[in-house]
């Protein structure tokens, strides 16, 4: 059986499960239901307390938007940033913390890091199986957007082909990321550092001319800013990599004139062969990791965040469910009279009883599927937000997990709506016929 | 066949003890129609809600045809309501949110599938009837006292019931209205020769019924009939 559900398509177990846990409550709707016909009642009862009834489907609204909101934003928040990494395969720096290191090369959030020294990138470079190896410089800004010296290379792998003009062929050009605030055409005076701490006339009398975009990249490298690694260096008075005179830029670099780079990008020529290059690498004086595998580990550890999360999500959702279990009670007594003179004039209890569970399941049904709408809703305004700040394209959208919270959430509620409606057919007929 | 109503060492006591209700003998033939009166609090009401088995009687039987519906259970005696009796109460008790139409023939939201339609048509005919032809499609709420009335009438006379059983039908009319709608209520229960029991107040209606009963603490005072 196991087995049988382990060999079914993800999509097909997605939708059996979904399936399955509002099989529950649509089955006891349709015994409720039968054969009956209470909606025109239920419609006229509905529209008598209509700002009551307006009140309890915001209520579960709110609850069911809550946590269909919260797991579709935590998972676009994963899956953005992972994507945000998907072109890091390889990174070698300096033996050192590798989430510092991820944070600053991927997601370009500045740290004093150790160098790693001409000799060593030499190596790295000239490995076997190493389709390039790209210096990733960072440490400068201009207005609050990361300068990160590189190599053509790079920028070509990173984004494809430029969204507009040529990417840079001298020491003073740069590409510009999607949404940096230099245009092709402009210049820029990088400053040194990050944030309020930056030195805005370190650089002073040094200028990169802007000569091309790249696409959008949904990572922190849209902001960026990227030119030859030469100008990094010379802009900070070192050696430039190359020979004196030599106006050559990229790789090879000459070991002797290269004054070092925080981090290394490796891209192989085969997929298989960057595990050898990690293992390669991974010794005393280096360090090469997959950046795609530490932030797998990370969202691994944030697992059990997750869980509390959604432990949380499930949590509101039951507290709202009681107390829309109590209110329904309270509702009840409300249309007593109604459903009193129903009795009277002969309704059978079967039907008293299936216009109770009716009028509760449309409330439950309108506020669940606004719910819906509103978690959507917010998920898309919070990821923009989020987008805006950190700069890692989140795209949250609504998918299976929400809409297993929300079956769950709807056949639990169809299910507890089953107790006013035994309240109400057990209330004394003439006290309420009376009132 | 219209059902005969038949009384019989009938005893209604409040939880407490208290004998709100104890009648040795009544029987009523089809067709026939019976004013209750009495002073407030004598047992009128719960005589009537005894009859139509919203009350079930501490001792006794209440035999409506050959049928004691005081051994019936919750759900035959509502099937009995429905198919028996047409019951108009003191304040016309409708819902508000629904048309002239839709509660004089509510029942067709419960009836059998096979009796719906009839239901909804005679509701029209009898809205008809008591002069409300025109207005059906009009929401309750917007009606004067006496025109509630008069589709609480059409509500309980839609389901074709052989019995009408009516609490002070016209205790909240003027005279005027009063007077009319009495005048309907007993021409359409004998043109249709049904047994129409009333509980009033008011003597110009009791006069209109072929017997009166009078009723003081729970017990019958007085019988034109005896
Ligand atoms: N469930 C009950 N428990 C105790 N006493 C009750 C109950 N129902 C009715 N009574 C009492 O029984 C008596 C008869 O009530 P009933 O409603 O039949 O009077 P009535 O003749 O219809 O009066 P009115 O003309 O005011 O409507 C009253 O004293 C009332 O308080
Ligand atoms: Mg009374």
């Amino acid at each position: 059986m196991l087995d049988l559900w382990a060999s079914l398509p993800p999509e097909l177990q997605d939708v059996l499960f979904a399936l399955a846990l509002i099989a529950p409550g649509l089955l006891a709707g349709a015994m409720v239901l039968r054969g009956l016909r209470p909606l025109p009642l239920v419609g006229a009862m509905l529209r008598r307390f209509v700002w009551v009834n307006a009140l309890f489907v915001a209520l579960i609204a709110v609850s069911v938007g809550l946590g269909v909101g919260l797991l579709a934003q935590e998972r676009g928040l994963r899956q953005g940033s992972a994507r945000a990494a998907e072109k890091f395969d390889l990174i070698v720096a300096a033996p050192g913390s590798e989430v510092t290191v991820m944070l600053a090369a991927v997601y370009l959030q500045p740290s004093d890091m150790a160098l790693i020294n001409g000799a060593q990138y030499a190596e790295i470079a000239g490995a076997e199986g190493v389709a390039f190896a790209a210096p990733i410089a960072f440490g400068d800004s201009f207005q609050g957007a990361p300068v990160v010296g590189t190599t053509v290379d790079f920028v070509s792998h990173l984004a494809g082909p430029l969204a507009e003009g040529r990417v840079f062929a001298t020491a003073e050009e740069a590409v510009a990321g999607a949404y940096a605030p230099v245009d092709v055409g402009g210049s820029f005076t990088p400053a040194h550092g990050h944030g309020p701490a930056a030195e805005h006339d370190a650089h002073e009398g040094f200028a990169y001319a802007v000569t091309g975009r790249m696409a959008p990249t949904g990572s922190p490298w849209d902001r960026a800013l990227l030119v030859p690694v030469e100008g990094v260096w010379a802009v900070h008075g070192l050696a430039n990599g190359h020979a004196p005179g030599d106006p050559r830029i990229g790789p090879p670099f000459v070991p002797e004139m290269m004054p070092g780079t925080p981090a290394v990008l490796v891209h192989a020529t085969e997929l298989w062969g960057n595990y050898a290059l990690k293992s390669r690498f991974t010794r005393g004086d280096l360090m090469a990791f997959f950046p795609g595998t530490v932030l797998a580990q990370l969202h691994g550890l944030m697992r059990d965040v997750r869980s509390a999360m959604s432990l949380m999500a499930v949590l509101t959702q039951v507290l709202v469910t009681l107390s829309v279990l109590i209110g329904l009670m309270i509702m009840v007594r409300l249309i007593a009279r109604s459903l009193a003179l129903l009795r009277a004039i002969g309704a059978p209890l079967r039907f008293v009883f299936a216009v109770v569970w009716a009028y509760s399941a449309a409330l439950i049904l309108s506020g669940a599927g606004l719910g819906l709408a509103l978690g959507w809703v917010a998920a898309r305004g919070i990821s923009a937000i989020v987008t805006a700040r950190i700069d890692v394209l989140v795209t949250a959208n609504l998918g299976w997990p929400e809409a297993h919270l929300v079956a769950g959430f709807i056949s639990l509620t169809l299910f507890m709506a089953l107790l006013p409606a035994w309240l109400a057919v057990r209330r004394p007929l003439l006290t309420d016929l009376r009132t | 066949m219209t059902p005969a109503l038949h009384v019989e060492n009938l005893r209604v006591t409040s939880r407490e003890g208290r004998v709100l209700l104890d009648v040795p003998l009544l029987t009523l033939d089809a067709g026939q129609s019976l004013a209750l009166r009495g002073a407030s609090g004598a047992g009128k009401s719960t005589l009537l809600h005894v009859l139509s088995g919203l009350v079930r009687p501490s001792a006794g039987r209440v035999v409506w045809g050959g049928q004691d519906i005081a051994a019936l259970t919750e759900d035959a005696r509502a099937r009995f309501r429905r198919e028996t009796l047409g019951l108009i109460f003191q304040d016309c008790h409708l819902f508000e949110e629904l048309s002239a139409l839709g509660n004089a023939g509510l029942a067709s939201a419960f009836a059998p599938a096979r009796d719906r339609a009839p239901i909804r048509l005679a509701a029209a005919q009898w809205l008809a009837a008591l002069g409300l032809g025109q207005a059906g499609a009009r929401a309750v709420d917007s009606f004067s006292g006496g025109e509630r009335q008069r589709i609480a009438v059409a509500r309980a006379l839609a389901g074709g019931p052989p019995v009408i059983l009516a609490d002070e039908p016209t205790a909240a009319l003027d005279r005027a209205n009063a007077d009319a709608l009495g005048a309907d209520l007993v021409r359409l229960a004998a043109e249709g020769g049904r047994m129409l029991i009333t509980v009033t107040h008011d003597a110009a209606l009791a006069a209109r019924m072929g017997r009166q009963i009078t009723i003081a603490d729970g017990r019958i005072v007085e019988d034109s009939d005896a």
